[in-house]
């Protein structure tokens, strides 16, 4: 059996009290789950999500790594590793929020996802096609990068939600509602208990005054 | 009212402060550079401009007008069923039965858990949940 509220008054008005009670934890239970139900809902559409981004990414990645080393077998590691400090870092994310359920989770975009080759600022009579390959290839995987980090900051926020979520839908289904029913019970056990007292003590008068009812007239 | 639907509508009130203070309507919307709403929290909730523009050619251009952002997608387990959820609106609710391809006609229209895994899918940022209660 559940645990009683601790000092509680076995009185009507208690009972009214905590049936008033009752009947809010159950709403409030039955809100708290609706809204559990819709976080799930949302973390397993980004979730899916998720994987083909990951996997795009990771692939993206690949492909500009394999790039980047093609340049340098033809150019030098030295030669490309100069071309890298003169290209233009212009590349902004812009941070913006949508709400889920009062989660906020964050949007990202990239500006000039995509830079033609007078855009990147290197040289191009120094370099050849290889570094001009290995340069679009990791814009392509920086929009990728991106993305997942949009999409997985937002897996990580809605599942610390939906914890502390489920773990106040869990309280109050395992122990606000149980010690509510259980104290509610109590009460209504010693409001009977002390009617039936009450009943059996004015019996008891009623048949000794009957009985000395009797003795008097004898 | 008494002390319960008092506790429990503010208890409402906490638990939808990410709703938007004032909707907008879609006309409005596809102007904007940067479309978004104030929230009941004070926080902006930014739109997706695509989303945007695939609403527009779902309606005819007539509905731009009438149409308000976001559409809330009501849930009340007591006065629905579990799972279930409503979209209320003309406009809103011809947006939602073309996105899912299902016939609705009137300003009221009933979603399953399924069919709104779906619509939050593609209006991510258009839609959002409302929570209600029956009170009383």
């Amino acid at each position: 059996m559940a645990e009683l509220i601790e000092s509680v008054n076995p009185t009507r008005m208690e009972l009214l009290k905590l049936k008033t009670k009752v009947k809010l934890a159950k709403k409030g239970h039955r809100l708290l789950k609706e809204k559990r139900d819709a976080l799930i809902v949302e973390f397993f559409n980004i979730l899916e999500e998720a994987r083909g981004i990951r996997r795009r990414a990771e692939r993206s990645l690949g492909d500009a790594f394999i790039a980047l080393i093609l340049a340098q077998s033809t150019l030098g590691v030295l030669k490309v590793k100069e071309v890298g400090l003169a290209v233009k870092e212009t590349h902004e994310v812009n941070t913006v929020t949508r709400s889920i359920m009062g989660v906020r989770v964050p949007v990202l975009e990239i500006e000039d996802e995509k830079r033609t080759l007078m855009e990147r600022g290197y040289s191009l009579s120094d370099t050849n096609y290889m570094v001009d390959e290995a340069a679009k290839k990791f814009e392509e995987a920086l929009a990728a990068v991106v993305e997942l980090a949009e999409v997985e900051s937002s897996i990580k926020l809605l599942s610390q939600e939906i914890k502390v979520t489920k773990r106040r839908v869990n309280a109050l289904e395992n122990i606000v509602m149980p010690r509510l029913d259980a104290t509610v019970k109590y009460i209504r056990m010693r409001l009977d208990e002390m009617e039936r007292e009450n009943f059996f003590k004015l019996k008891r008068i009623k048949t000794s005054q009957e009985r000395k009812k009797a003795e008097a007239t004898a | 009212m008494d002390r319960i639907d008092r506790l429990l509508s503010r208890q409402l009130q906490s638990m939808n402060r990410h709703l938007a203070k004032e909707k907008k309507v879609l006309e409005q919307l596809l102007k904007e550079e940067k479309p978004e709403v104030i929230l009941h929290d004070g926080m902006l909730h930014f739109f997706n401009k695509k989303e945007l523009e695939l609403i527009a050619r779902l309606l005819p251009e007539e509905k731009h007008r009438i149409l308000m952002l976001p559409i809330y997608i009501e849930l009340n387990s007591s006065k629905f069923g579990k799972g279930t959820a409503r979209v209320c609106g003309i406009s809103e609710v011809m947006v939602i039965s073309k996105l899912l391809d299902k016939k609705a006609e009137g300003d009221e229209m009933f979603i399953y858990r399924p069919e709104i895994r779906i619509i939050r899918k593609k209006l991510p940022t258009t839609t959002q949940y409302m929570l209600t209660a029956t009170l009383g």
